[in-house]
């Protein structure tokens, strides 16, 4: 006994070494596990308020670039509003509203009604990185206002990623650009997506490099591609729309000649480098489509 | 100013520097400057290495924090407060440095000691901090461009740290 004291005397800067280690790669490895750590991430108060602090004085510089893009996405969606319905002020309540469809002849019968599947908020991003493994962009609506993990992120003009973790007044959203390790297959973070022109499907992913490329894989051999096409979500994950722009097309080669599949380089249609507002889709319909396809999933068990 | 104080003062203001100035620069993807380290290696000679090690924690769990890397930084931070010692044993002369400076710097070890001393260490944290932030070995050449080259960018700016605070007394 009186030997092991002694040992543990001696050596004992090296297992405080080990001990702190031992917290740290804990810490790293729970990360994964999200909630147990949101209190430590940059939603929590403390250094969430300084980012706001900060992105206050911040923003100022970059009003200019914040209302070109801002006026130009209206033009945009003045564009689409006669084929939209009611959607102003619906940020701060849910109106359970429904599209009604006339037909055209004098008659004005109704032929349907649509209910309201997607609902969008805008929130402000406060804090944004482009250069690591895995981007984080903490945006300035929490639980209060309705965001909760897993939602869907847009930016301007085309997808920018998912929630992750969600404190009272501060979100954390995984940007596109979280690095997929080079295996094809594996836990990896992709965004199932489609091309507008010939309606091919396939996963877009990041590789770590640069943040205004992207990469698409799973896109058959048969696919007929050209240069600028645009790549659009595919709809199939209940976090977005279908038909939102995530990029357009850059180069496309086979990696060898038996390969069956491309590799596309895509260009994001989202500017990671200057990101001032976003918008939080929330999927209305979603639990129900999820309960539903899951008893279907036990049903066949 | 007392030793404390100073090293109180220097802790907040490397956080605020790395979280508010470097973080938000974007040199390349391959470039990633860390300053906020300095911090753990300008702490007195006569530090106890148990206080080194919990406070290179404290220092890396701060910036955790703020850059959502939960318990990479401090990881690394703990690794080179641990190896602090070990590194100035080799360096420092027989007898050991002059007692009248308290902490490294230039004039207490001499230019190209601490040139040594502080590349060392910079070094050995970005290889850990990268090692674990990017988790691959899948591309050797990636990881060690960005270790070299972030190195270098953290090097400039100790150089500049020290050219702007150096002091003869």
């Amino acid at each position: 006994m009186r030997n092991l004291i002694i040992f543990l005397r001696r050596y004992f800067n090296f297992f405080l070494f080990l001990l702190l280690e031992v917290i740290c790669f804990v810490f790293v490895f729970r990360n994964n596990n999200f909630q147990r750590t949101v209190y430590l991430n940059s939603s929590n108060g403390m250094s969430g308020k300084l980012y706001a602090r900060y992105n206050d004085v911040q923003y100022y510089f970059h009003l200019k670039a914040t209302n070109d893009s801002l006026v130009k996405e209206n033009l945009r969606l003045h564009g689409e509003l006669a084929s939209s319905f009611d959607v102003r002020d619906t940020t701060a309540f849910i109106k359970l509203d429904t599209l009604r469809k006339y037909s055209n002849d004098t008659m004005r019968k109704l032929l349907s009604t649509e209910v309201r599947k997607f609902l969008y908020r805008e929130a402000k991003v406060i804090n944004n990185s482009v250069n690591r493994e895995i981007n984080t962009i903490t945006i300035r609506r929490g639980s209060k206002d309705g965001i909760r993990p897993n939602m869907g992120v847009i930016g301007p003009n085309g997808v920018v990623g998912v929630v992750r973790s969600v404190s009272e007044n501060y979100a954390v959203v995984i940007s596109m650009l979280y690095k997929s390790s080079g295996a094809t297959t594996g836990s990896n973070f992709g965004f199932s997506a489609k091309l507008r022109s010939s309606g091919e499907i396939g996963t877009v992913y990041w590789n770590g490099r640069n943040a205004a490329i992207g990469q698409m894989r799973d896109v058959p051999r048969s696919a007929k591609l050209h240069k600028g096409d645009t790549v659009i979500t595919s709809g199939f994950s209940a976090v977005f729309p279908e038909n939102m722009a995530i990029g357009y097309i850059d180069t496309f080669y086979l990696s060898d000649k038996s390969s069956t599949s491309y590799d596309i380089r895509v260009k994001f249609a989202t500017n990671f480098y200057n990101l001032q507002y976003v918008y939080v889709i929330e999927n209305l319909l979603r639990d129900e489509q999820t309960r539903l396809e899951d008893s279907t999933r036990n049903l066949l068990k | 100013m007392s030793v404390l104080l100073k090293n109180i003062i220097r802790f907040v203001l490397l956080i605020l520097f790395q979280v508010l100035v470097l973080d938000q620069i974007l040199i390349h993807q391959l470039v990633n400057p860390y300053l906020y380290m300095l911090f753990i290696l300008l702490l007195p000679f006569n530090l106890p290495r148990p206080a080194l090690q919990l406070l290179g924690f404290l220092l890396g769990i701060t910036l955790d924090m703020f850059s959502d890397t939960m318990g990479i930084h401090a990881a690394a931070c703990v690794f080179i407060a641990y190896l602090r010692p070990f590194v100035l044993n080799i360096l420092s002369p027989q007898g050991g440095f002059e007692v009248t400076q308290r902490t490294p710097s230039v004039t207490s070890m001499g230019l190209s000691q601490f040139a040594i001393y502080v590349s060392v260490l910079v070094l050995l944290h970005n290889i850990a901090y990268f090692c674990l932030s990017v988790f691959s070995f899948a591309d050797p050449l990636y990881l060690l461009m960005k270790i070299l080259l972030s190195t270098a960018a953290s090097l400039v700016l100790v150089l500049i740290y020290e050219l702007l605070f150096f002091s003869r007394k």
